[in-house]
């Protein structure tokens, strides 16, 4: 199990290798999280990247916590070739969260010298106001089948067709053509 | 001077000076407002036949266009030459839009109310031009060729987030629009209209002859009325600066259902709000934004009636208007 999360911290692990190696790191105890997280201690000396505070890791979370939910489509499936390029741009992006977390939080604590350990990604609703934020935000959909005929009455009161003359009626006609109707 | 007299001169004098100061605070020139009227002005008193561009993201299409310029019977024809054929024919008080592949016409009657009697079919008064100042910042850009025409150009800037912004271009002498671009926030080209080619002229009338309904022909007269919507429960508080109200009517839509539309302007755009019942066939409505071109559409449903925005307006503008409509049964 060693040599496979040695493989995965050169983004070297694929397919069901990869799903395999981080669920055994995402069940938090046996010897593929005491791997993953004695690598990395590792890996920051070998660096010389000082560890962080204790109390770092808490802080964190408790952060991450009241961010709101991005709630984005779902992504399409990686195809496999791309997979490894899709590791490494998530490796950039925690490593970007880390050296943000690093710089907003490193000069409240002390250095302590405890492992570093995985932030605890708590699964957690997000805060009533960002639902509710988000609730607000309106689903793109397509356009009414009907959106010719409401073009065709307001442009009849579109003050703009004063100045633009018959012009903007074509877009009623454009209309007509995207929703493919006769 | 009568108490009465004196507080409508005080109150003329007050929006006067706030008009002013808004006025200088925009940093409009009166030189490009008179632009713009000039450009009004053209538009109704030139005939003139030409073909232009009308361009959305990537798509475009063209469309030929014929005026013919006359005291309260100025007659105009578009006609489209890409994509589905469409013949729309307007009078001072009629739009007739012939649709040969659905063998349809559809007859649109512009209510005269007693605001608007005497006064031609576009509804825009040229007095609204001036109240355009408030809303965006009116100012003269760079001169071009188009067409064959040296333009100048006159832009409108939104002095919020609640409109868009236009670049207009028309010709030197005769104030003849020959191009129209609208504007998002970022400065991205929503939507334009350009003339390819154009005639400044006298036109035969037998070109925009008002033909007799082919048999077999379908017609749907949209039968507009006023209407007061408040009356009938309905509360549209477009809580939007520098739109007001312009229209308030009962149409028919297709010819089968009736719609009630009121119509929001701030002196360039327009909003259209719909309302009607709930459709039969629910599952095809599908509550939310869509756009085409500088047009967004919210479809919203409120107490079992399906509500319709239609603006060429910010989704924002569109959105705000659609979520203040609420129903309250009348007593």
């Amino acid at each position: 199990m060693r040599a496979k999360i040695s493989a995965l911290m050169d983004g070297e692990l694929e397919g069901s290798e990869l799903a395999a190696s981080l669920a055994a790191i995402g069940a938090r105890d046996g010897e593929a999280y005491e791997a993953w997280c004695l690598y990395h201690i590792v890996g920051d000396a070998l660096c010389g990247t000082r560890p962080l505070s204790e109390a770092f890791n808490a802080r964190f979370a408790q952060r991450l916590a009241a961010e709101p939910t991005v709630l984005a489509p779902a992504a399409a499936r990686a195809q496999p070739e791309r997979r490894r390029w899709i590791a490494l741009s998530a490796a950039a992006s925690i490593a970007a969260a880390a050296l943000v977390g690093w710089l907003s939080l490193a000069p409240q604590g002390g250095v302590g010298t405890a492992p570093v350990q995985i932030a605890q990604a708590p699964v957690r609703a997000a805060p009533p106001m960002a639902v509710a934020a988000a609730a607000k935000a309106p689903a793109r959909v397509p356009l009414p089948r009907e959106a010719d005929d409401y073009l065709l009455a307001h442009q009849s009161y579109s003050l703009r067709s004063s100045l633009q003359g018959m012009m903007p009626y074509v877009r009623t006609v454009a209309v007509e053509n995207v929703a493919g109707r006769p | 001077m009568t108490r009465a007299g004196v507080l409508l001169f005080a109150r003329t004098l007050g929006a006067a000076l706030a008009a002013s100061a808004t006025l200088a605070h925009a940093q409009t020139s009166s030189d490009a407002l008179a632009w713009l009227r000039k450009i009004y002005q053209a538009t109704q008193r030139l005939s003139y036949t030409g073909t232009f561009v009308y361009q959305r993201g990537d798509e475009t299409e063209a469309s030929r266009i014929v005026h013919v310029a006359g005291t309260g019977t100025g007659i105009e024809k578009l006609e489209a030459l890409d994509g589905a054929r469409r013949e729309i024919v307007r009078t001072r008080d009629t739009v007739q839009s012939y649709l040969p592949d659905a063998r349809t016409l559809k007859v649109d009657r512009r209510t005269v109310g007693p605001r608007d009697r005497g006064r031609g079919f576009p509804a825009m008064l040229p007095e609204r031009l001036s109240g355009l100042a408030r809303n965006y910042t009116v100012s003269f850009g760079d001169t071009a060729r188009i067409a064959g025409y040296e333009c100048r150009e006159v832009v409108l800037r939104p002095n919020d987030r609640y409109r868009y912004g236009y670049r207009l271009w028309a010709d030197r002498r005769s104030g003849m629009l020959l191009k129209a671009r609208t504007f998002n926030a970022k400065g991205e080209t929503l939507e334009q209209f350009t003339f390819t080619q154009l005639r400044i002229g006298p036109v035969p009338r037998g070109e925009v002859r008002v033909r007799p309904v082919p048999p077999g022909w379908r017609v749907e007269d949209s039968s507009v009325q006023p209407v007061d919507l408040a009356a009938e429960g309905w509360r549209v508080d477009a809580d939007l600066p520098g739109f007001e109200k312009v229209a308030e009517v009962k149409r028919k839509l297709r010819a089968t259902h009736l719609v009630d539309q009121v119509v929001y302007s701030d002196g360039m755009a327009a909003v259209s709000v719909f309302i009607e019942p709930m459709p039969a066939a629910a599952a095809e409505v599908h509550p939310g934004l869509s756009r085409t071109g500088a047009t967004n559409i919210y479809t919203r449903e409120v107490a079992d009636h399906l509500v319709t925005v239609v603006g060429e307006a910010p989704a924002v503008s569109v959105q705000r208007i659609g979520d203040s409509v609420e129903y309250h049964p009348p007593h």
